[in-house]
């Protein structure tokens, strides 16, 4: 439960040996890289090839969606990441065949662009010949030697009596062709006196003549030759997508040099911040200690000169947090509000017990709490998930444990389900159902202190407490940081009066005969002490009055944690809707089966919307009303430069050697 | 005649049913909404952030289910799921008050919480590790229509009658 100690890596090395030296830090996951000090920048830095190595990832990139959509490798419900050495991939030839295929699936994919475009130009030209398809004569025909050929199109719904209309009188013939709802399609013989009144008066109703792509051939001659073509692309495109089949086969090929080349881009980009001089490169780097060894072990290896600083004063390194096996699992929450700043308290540990405690109190059924558990746990165990997906979930596994344990305290087994069922089911009657419950209860329950909705008053006080313990502990971690900066009496004053105050109260509470006088004592410790940075006694005096008017904030902060009451009810009452639903129809077949839908259904979605809910106010307690009593953030995270892992796991060793020029 | 036999107990106690469920499902419906349009917005550049969208939309979702108990909380115990329970006109006004505070707040809250939620969307846009940060701000908003469901479910649950 603290912040990592960084020490800041100096490490100078000859530039042909930047490359490696990279590679293996990345492979380590120990050091995170700093701007080198800008004095040292003279001489650039050793030429990165990041423009290449960029277009290589997109390249990769490119193909990829591209083999897995066709791929027909076994689809798993969880898919497992390759495990291979990348140095190996590099060095055995695989490299040189995952480009293959790359290079391959990029040739099919522009020839494919470019059968696709022709097909499209194809249909355009067939459907410009598709109206005509019944007009016998050649298209190249354009008339006698006395007369002329008009080809083309009337408007949609032009009725034939028009176009008579129109040629009403002239020596022209006309023959309609076809007409379909975008057009009327005639041919138009027209003497050559005619044809310029004849053309005036049909494009006065709208007539338009016909443009074609060609015209040597009938109409049906051409739009068969374009047909045939078609057919012909239809074919070669099936051919190319058998060809994408069978490349899709060396999927995984591919998906390894993506996180092999996306290594190399990071390697690049890294090479140009380095600082230089005209034969060595300087890499400076944040490590935290614990990690010192390993490092120091693949510097010594790779001939560098190196060393370790503390941190210089107003250096801010990066936060790297350490839990234990639970705890650490709480860190991504702590990190959703912010990093603790470098030399301060890592709240996780603390944190991590009362959200648990809280997301069980707020979350209290061991129907949902075991679906919960074992939905998380068989995932991590079964899916091989991430570092950072592995710990979301056992947060969440750790949780549904809580939630078990509260629900069987509060009687909530999906709901009230246990009481639904033997009610509508088993036929039992209110008096013979259990009451099992400490507390004195009226109706039946199954409870093993009471139940929520029953007895609300007492889940009230149950939350209320448990967010007075809350707050306690975080007013008992300020004193704890007080006290380890060696400020004993500010930690008594801030912490210990107040603590006289809340002792007052609940002993007065009990009715005991030292609490008037412990309140008492806590009151004017209070103001006594609260203004004391303040100068002259009067501003000391108001000072003091302050620190007790910031009672009002214990105070709303500690009703904050009746939201525990209510979102406990809100997923207990909906849990109840679900169980009267499902039981409706009583204890026939079709009142089973009917049950086992609803159930299933119902209690899903309830269990979802809850996790979120609780999920979400849990957080806001830490947040803002337990780190409100002592956090200081302001740190970054620790981010180590690393391999690329996201469709493979580097199984290279440590040490070993990784010389690849490109 | 008419109005006696429309004012009773029974019906003012569902209207207040109808109000809770009627006033926080419409808040929550219009937040949902809103937050839903700007998610939309935020997916046409990055589709991968869709989680963190469906989050911030989810939230201003809670009120109406809020809602959905304290009408199922009040149908319940006047037992309208079972054998009924008569009501006196005071005893039906006690019930339709009682769902006052989250039919009022749900509605108002609902509304306000989605157009934090919309600024979170803007937010995850930007930077989307600070998802965290937008959803602990839009849930601020929601506090008060927890103590609202609150004070509905003690109102109900410990009403004079049955």
């Amino acid at each position: 439960m603290s912040v990592s100690k960084m020490e800041k890596l100096t490490a100078v090395v000859p530039r042909e040996r930047a490359d490696a030296l990279l590679r293996k830090l990345m492979r380590l996951r120990a050091v995170s890289p700093v701007q080198p000090p800008s004095e040292n920048t003279k001489y650039p830095p050793p030429k990165g090839d990041v423009a290449g190595a960029a277009e290589r990832v997109s390249r990769v990139e490119a193909v990829l969606p591209v083999l897995a959509k066709r791929s027909v490798r076994k689809m798993r419900l969880f898919p497992e990441r390759t495990k291979i050495s990348h140095a190996a991939f590099r060095t055995d030839g695989s490299y040189e065949r995952a480009w293959q295929v790359v290079a391959g699936t990029e040739r099919v994919l522009e020839e494919q662009r470019r059968l696709r475009a022709e097909r499209e130009e194809l249909l355009a030209v067939m459907q410009a010949y598709t109206p005509y398809l019944d007009y016998r004569q050649r298209l190249d025909f354009t008339g006698t030697a006395q007369t002329e050929l008009l080809l083309g199109a009337l408007p949609g719904g032009t009725s034939q009596e028009t176009v008579l209309e129109a040629l009403e009188g002239r020596a022209a013939v006309g023959q309609l062709i076809g007409e379909d709802g975008a057009g009327l399609y005639l041919s138009v013989l027209v003497h050559s006196k005619e044809r310029e009144a004849t053309a005036r008066a049909l494009s006065a109703i709208g007539f338009l003549a016909a443009t074609f792509p060609r015209r040597d051939g009938t109409a049906k001659a051409l739009f068969d030759r374009a047909d045939r073509r078609r057919a012909e692309i239809d074919e070669a495109l099936e051919g190319l997508e058998t060809r994408l089949r069978s490349l899709s086969e060396r999927l995984s090929e591919v998906e390894v040099l993506c996180d092999v080349e996306t290594t190399t881009l990071r390697a690049e980009e890294q090479k140009e911040h380095l600082a230089a001089t005209a034969g060595y490169t300087v890499l400076c780097a944040w490590c935290p200690v614990q990690q010192k060894e390993r490092v120091t072990r693949v510097l010594e290896r790779e001939g560098a000169c190196f060393e370790f600083e503390e941190p210089a004063e107003g250096e801010e390194p990066p936060i790297l947090l350490q839990n234990n096996s639970f705890a650490k699992n709480f860190e991504w929450v702590v990190g959703m509000y912010s990093y603790p700043a470098y030399g301060k308290l890592d709240p996780t540990f603390v944190m991590s017990i009362f959200y648990m405690l809280i997301f069980g109190l707020m979350f209290a059924d061991a129907g949902y709490g075991l679906v919960l558990s074992l939905a998380c746990f068989l995932l991590v165990r079964f899916t091989h998930p991430r570092e950072g997906m592995k710990r979301f979930l056992l947060m969440f596994g750790y949780c549904g444990l809580s939630c078990i344990l509260f629900g069987v305290l509060f009687g909530s087994y999906f709901g009230n389900f246990p009481l639904a069922f033997l009610e509508s089911f088993l036929g039992k009657t209110p008096e013979q159902m259990p009451n099992l419950s400490l507390l004195p209860a009226e109706a039946a329950n199954v409870a093993l202190l009471f139940d929520p909705i029953q007895n609300p008053m007492a889940f009230l006080i149950v939350s209320l407490g448990v967010g007075a313990l809350h707050l306690l502990a975080g007013m008992a971690v300020q004193g704890f940081i007080l006290c380890r900066r060696g400020k004993v009496l500010d930690a008594i004053f801030d912490v210990g009066s107040y603590w006289l105050l809340f002792a007052g109260i609940a002993t007065l509470a009990l009715g005991t005969t030292v609490g008037p006088w412990l309140t008492l004592g806590g009151v004017v410790a209070i103001v006594a002490t609260q203004g004391r940075h303040k100068k002259g006694i009067v501003s000391k005096f108001i000072g003091g009055l302050g620190g007790l008017y910031s009672l009002i904030n214990f105070a709303s902060d500690l009703l904050s944690y009746s939201r525990i009451l209510a979102l406990g009810l809100a997923s207990a009452v909906v849990g109840q809707v679900v169980n009267i639903l499902a039981t409706l129809k009583g204890g026939s077949v079709v009142g089973f089966i009917l049950m086992v839908v609803v159930f299933c259904v119902g209690h899903l979605l309830n269990l979802v919307i809850n996790v979120l809910g609780t999920f979400v106010h849990t957080s806001r307690l830490q947040y803002i009303e337990f780190f409100g009593k002592f956090y200081e953030d302001g740190g970054t995270p620790f981010k180590p430069m690393e391999a690329a892992d996201r469709y493979s796991e580097d199984t290279t060793p440590e040490d070993a050697e990784t010389v690849i020029q490109n | 005649m008419f109005f006696t036999e429309l004012l009773n107990g029974q019906n003012l106690a569902l209207l207040g049913a109808a109000f809770a469920a009627i006033l926080a499902g419409m808040g929550s419906a219009k937040g949902v909404g809103m937050v839903g349009e700007a998610g939309a917005g935020l997916l046409t550049e990055d589709p991968s952030k869709f989680g963190k969208a469906l989050i911030l939309q989810a939230l201003p979702g809670t009120q109406g289910i809020y809602g959905l108990i304290t009408a199922f909380l009040i149908v319940f115990k006047i037992g309208i799921l079972g054998t009924p329970v008569a009501l006196t006109i005071g005893q039906g006004a006690y019930f339709l008050m009682a769902a006052l505070p989250i039919g009022v707040v749900g509605y108002y809250s609902a509304s306000k919480q989605a157009r934090v939620a919309i600024s979170g969307v803007s937010l995850i846009a930007k930077r989307p590790d600070e998802v965290g940060k937008a959803i602990t701000s839009a849930a601020l908003v929601e506090t008060y229509a927890i103590f609202a469901l609150l004070v509905s479910l003690l109102m109900v649950l410990f009403a004079p009658v049955g």
